[in-house]
């Protein structure tokens, strides 16, 4: 296909809005490896102190494995309810399957401060603030909608007829789904596990509503700490951050490039 | 040779639709628990007698929703945020626009770049992003001693205000607005631009009578979607705006957390979810009326 | 499993076939895809499904392998009823229009699969499979991906996958559709060969009349989700019982008539047709007219017209002429066997045909 001519006006309005999209990245950099104490741009001196300094504070060390491992398990528990479900609404499609898809879906609607709210009032009386299972649940309301419409979009997106001729091999259909649909499914799996990951890592509103002082998630104590002191460790914190969810992204990248290549 | 037996006795098996069922119980179980209940036990909530001690009342009444609904402090809170979050849709449509438009008119890889770097925000922290704005906005951050270095002796504040959250919030809700608009792009054929360029038509009025016209059902979307995340929006404004900028979403958090009125909050959330609606109304309306 | 009730068990018992179709219907919302369609296919037979796009072949199929619920009607598999019965369970082998090859695996594992869940012994299997693979004239491939294959040997993939498991039944969706016409006759003919060497009762669904009539033992032809007739390729191409079987099966020349009397009046000749009356439409195949120039061969059992040559091809085998007689285009041919000039455009003919190859049809 050729370029389309663009007009010089366009590219620089262009130009500068991108600019403007990515100014917070762009400074976060330079700032992580400031040798300042405080937060001034630009930095008067270079170091890498503060990237030392996080692994010195225990509150950050300890709120990044805690949030580590709600990622993990609230990506674990999406996959296991999310998958079932789709399964279910996609190629089961009992009556009103459009109904519950659409209930299904209608936390994502909700502004997280709302539906924070509304979980830390039924939360609290039963003791969950504070609580990792209380973050799991509430995470969980928000990763599964996602985990149900890109497992059952994968789903749908599947030609029907592979299944049906496994079982005209005489495969059952739980033979069926194991050994043909899932492993069809690996780029959509790949997907979900890497969205609902990186939405429960990054998760900020809920958590605020249900961490209690001894159970913080990093961007919790990242809030927290930035909301206090705005000094270059938080630079620093940014940066790693953006580079694990770089990170993440090639990898989706790298596995639905490599299913494309042997699904057609 | 081997077959296969038919018709052999099956012990009694599931019907597909209770198997259907079986495989939706978790997930109804973990919607009715985290969605369905909160929110009806919402409802109630804000209908709970609140007591000065910020413990609950047993009973119900109107008193928090009528208290809410006169008092000049949450009627100028309303009227702020929806007047806010309006600003910064219109902004963030401005600010989009020419990406939006550029992306559309890119090829190959340099667009996947250009995508990868309208995506990559989105997918990283609004907290690490607040934090970009501090570092930008602040009285030692580049805007303020950029505009020193240049011999200004005393540059605005742009932080601990509205200014600043607008700014960050505009940037923050970009690429949700510049996804929305390439979706509606889909329609804007280069050919009738083409068309109209040789019917005589000059660039500027070619945009003005066609290019527009025919984004405007992305830019509906792109509105809709903004102006619902700016009025829920709670971390931007929060650091951003220092606790000195009054909003819904930062007020339903600390009436919540600091103050324990939760039957004021309950009410609050509803009124979030009132002008929801309204726009959800207006979203629609808007796009029949393009159509 | 069986949901017949004892009176219409002996009913459905009464088809003397090994596989049987009573009253088999398929409808969506407002639209019948497949309408009572009754069959009875003998053990070990070949038959072919024919008809036009969209007629409902590929439902009927479904249908009979269970991939589809029937509306209404029943399968019949050995005297047992299979209406119900989950696909997995009925030993039928489906080589589907698009192929459905697993795509996670390569060609190998997706012909081995089907023996896989037959349990069949790892050493036997890998024979089988083997066999297969060189049947299809994929040797060497067995390590490749379908996405790597072309569309042909794709195709011959998904053959040796339901083959391979030597099913009681086998149903073939266009097998062969995306073969040139080398390897499709090869193939045609191997598929033949081992269905009768296994004694597999198999319904090849075709578009292709040729195909249909070279290989099958009895040729279905099907409209708009109808049977119109069922019988040996002989039978479907001597003696067509509707105008639309006519036409569809081999090329057909038509003329418009008017019957009364037990005789019809066509393009100013009388043609016998008992059990007519009013308009009929009267269809002559093309090879079946004899062409020839001067005087008319005087043979008073013979049909004859006149006409003149408006168009002539020459097409290798044979030169093919379009007539035009009575007012009708009409298309012949004339076998070449060397020497022949092609007739001008312009030039006077006669053409006669043999009354028994004459078909008469109610005017549609
Ligand atoms: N799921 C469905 N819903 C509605 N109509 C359907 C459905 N499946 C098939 N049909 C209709 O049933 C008719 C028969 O379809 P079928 O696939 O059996 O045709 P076919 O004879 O196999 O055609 P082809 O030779 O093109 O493969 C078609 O008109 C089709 O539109
Ligand atoms: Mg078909």
């Amino acid at each position: 296909m050729d370029e389309r001519p663009v007009s010089p006006a366009l590219k620089i309005a262009a130009g500068l809005m991108f600019l403007f999209l990515l100014a917070p990245l762009l400074v976060v950099l330079p700032i992580s490896f400031s040798g300042d104490d405080f937060m001034a741009f630009p930095p008067s001196s270079w170091s890498v102190k503060w990237y030392g300094a996080i692994f010195a504070n225990s509150v950050m060390m300890n709120a990044f494995w805690i949030s580590l491992a709600l990622a993990f398990v609230v990506t674990v528990l999406s996959l296991g309810i999310g998958l079932p479900a789709a399964y279910a609404l996609v190629r089961l499609k009992p009556p009103g399957a459009e109904a519950l898809s659409n209930l299904f879906s209608a936390p994502l609607l909700l502004p997280t401060i709302v539906l924070g709210l509304a979980l830390l009032l039924v939360f609290a009386p039963m003791g969950l603030i504070g609580s990792f299972q209380g973050l799991v649940a509430a995470h969980l309301i928000v990763t599964l909608p996602y985990a149900v419409r890109v497992l059952s979009t994968a789903l749908a997106n599947l030609p029907l007829t592979v299944e049906e001729a496994a079982g005209m091999l005489g495969a059952r259909p739980l033979t069926v789904f194991f050994r043909v649909t899932l492993p069809m499914m690996r780029s959509g799996l790949v997907s979900t596990t890497a969205l609902c990951f990186l939405v429960s890592f990054d998760e900020v509103v809920l958590s605020l509503f249900m961490t209690g002082p001894r159970l913080q998630t990093l961007p919790v104590a990242m809030y927290n700490h930035v909301d206090q002191q705005a000094d270059p460790m938080a630079a620093a914190i940014s940066v790693l951050l953006v580079v694990l969810t770089l990170a993440v992204v090639l990898v989706v990248d790298r596995t639905a490039g490599l299913t494309r290549t042997f699904v057609k | 040779m081997t077959s296969l037996t038919l018709c052999h006795a099956e012990p009694r098996r599931l019907g597909p639709l209770g198997t259907a069922s079986a495989l939706l119980l978790p997930i109804a179980v973990v919607n009715a628990i985290g969605f369905l209940w909160p929110v009806v036990n919402l409802l109630k909530m804000s209908f709970r007698e609140a007591q000065a001690s910020g413990a609950l009342g047993a009973g119900y009444n109107l008193d928090t929703w009528t208290n809410a609904l006169t008092d000049s402090f949450t009627l100028e809170l309303i009227t702020n945020s929806v007047g806010v979050s309006l600003l910064i849709t219109v902004l963030t449509l401005i600010a989009s626009y020419p990406i939006a438009l550029y992306l559309h008119r890119s090829t190959g890889t340099w667009r996947t770049v250009l995508m990868v770097l309208v995506v990559a925000p989105l997918l990283t922290s609004a907290v690490v992003r607040t934090y970009g704005w501090i570092a930008i906005l602040s009285d030692r951050g580049l805007v303020a001693n950029a505009l020193m270095a240049l011999g200004m002796a005393e540059p605005p504040r742009l932080m601990f205000n509205l200014t600043g959250v607008v700014i960050g919030l505009t940037e923050i809700l970009m690429p949700y607005m510049i996804l929305a608009l390439l979706s509606g792009f889909g329609r804007l054929d280069p050919r009738l631009e083409e068309a109209a360029l040789t019917l005589g038509a000059s660039p500027l009025k070619t945009f003005w009578r066609v290019v527009l016209p025919l984004t405007a059902p992305g830019m509906a979307l792109g509105g809709l979607l903004c102006f619902v995340l700016a009025i829920s929006s709670f971390v931007t404004p929060k650091l951003l705006g220092g606790g000195r900028v009054f909003l819904l979403a930062t007020e339903i958090y600390d009436q919540a957390i600091v103050t324990l009125n939760w039957p004021l909050a309950a009410a609050l959330s509803m009124i979030v979810l009132v002008v929801f609606g309204i726009s959800l109304t207006l979203y629609a309306r808007a796009l029949r009326r393009i159509a | 499993m069986i949901h017949a009730e004892p009176a219409e068990m002996t009913r459905l018992a009464q088809g003397q076939g090994f596989l049987s179709l009573r009253g088999l219907t398929r409808r969506y919302d407002h639209f019948t895809a497949v309408d009572d369609l009754n069959l009875d296919v003998a053990k070990g037979e070949l038959v072919a499904f024919l008809g036009p796009s969209g007629c409902g072949k590929t439902t009927s199929l479904r249908m009979i392998a269970g991939l589809v619920p029937a509306s209404s009607g029943h399968i019949v598999v050995d005297g047992r009823d299979l209406t119900g019965v989950a696909p997995y369970k009925r030993d039928m082998g489906l080589v589907f229009q698009s192929y459905a090859l697993f795509p996670h695996m390569d060609i190998a594992r997706n012909v081995a699969f089907g023996l896989e869940m037959r349990k069949v012994p790892k050493a036997e299997a890998a024979q089988r499979v083997k066999e297969a693979i060189a049947m299809v004239r994929l040797t060497g491939r067995e390590h490749h991906r379908p996405a790597q294959l072309s569309g042909g040997q794709q195709q011959r993939v998904a053959l040796a996958r339901a083959l391979v498991v030597r099913p009681s039944i086998l149903l073939l969706d266009e097998p062969l559709s995306n073969l040139d016409a080398k390897l499709r006759d090869e193939m045609r003919t191997e598929i033949r060969d081992i269905q009768k060497r296994l004694g597999i009762t198999a319904i090849f669904v075709t578009h292709d009349q040729m195909e249909a009539l070279t290989i099958c033992d009895k040729v279905v032809v099907m409209n708009h989700g109808r049977l119109e007739q069922v019988g040996t390729p002989h039978e479907i191409y001597e003696h067509p019982k509707t105008a639309f079987v006519a036409g569809f099966v081999g090329r057909i020349n038509r003329l418009s008539g008017r019957a009364s009397g037990g005789v019809a009046q066509v393009a100013g000749i009388t043609v016998s047709a008992p059990g007519f009356e009013g308009d009929v439409d009267v269809m002559v195949r093309p090879h079946r007219m004899v062409l020839s120039t001067g005087p008319a061969p005087a043979d008073a059992g013979l049909h004859q017209l006149s006409g003149t040559v408006t168009r002539a091809t020459f097409a290798g085998d044979i030169l093919e002429y379009e007539v035009e007689a009575a007012g009708t285009l009409l298309k012949t041919e004339a076998s070449t066997r060397g020497g022949e000039a092609l007739l001008a455009p312009g030039t006077p003919v006669t053409l006669s045909w043999r009354p028994q190859d004459t078909f008469v049809y109610a005017a549609s």
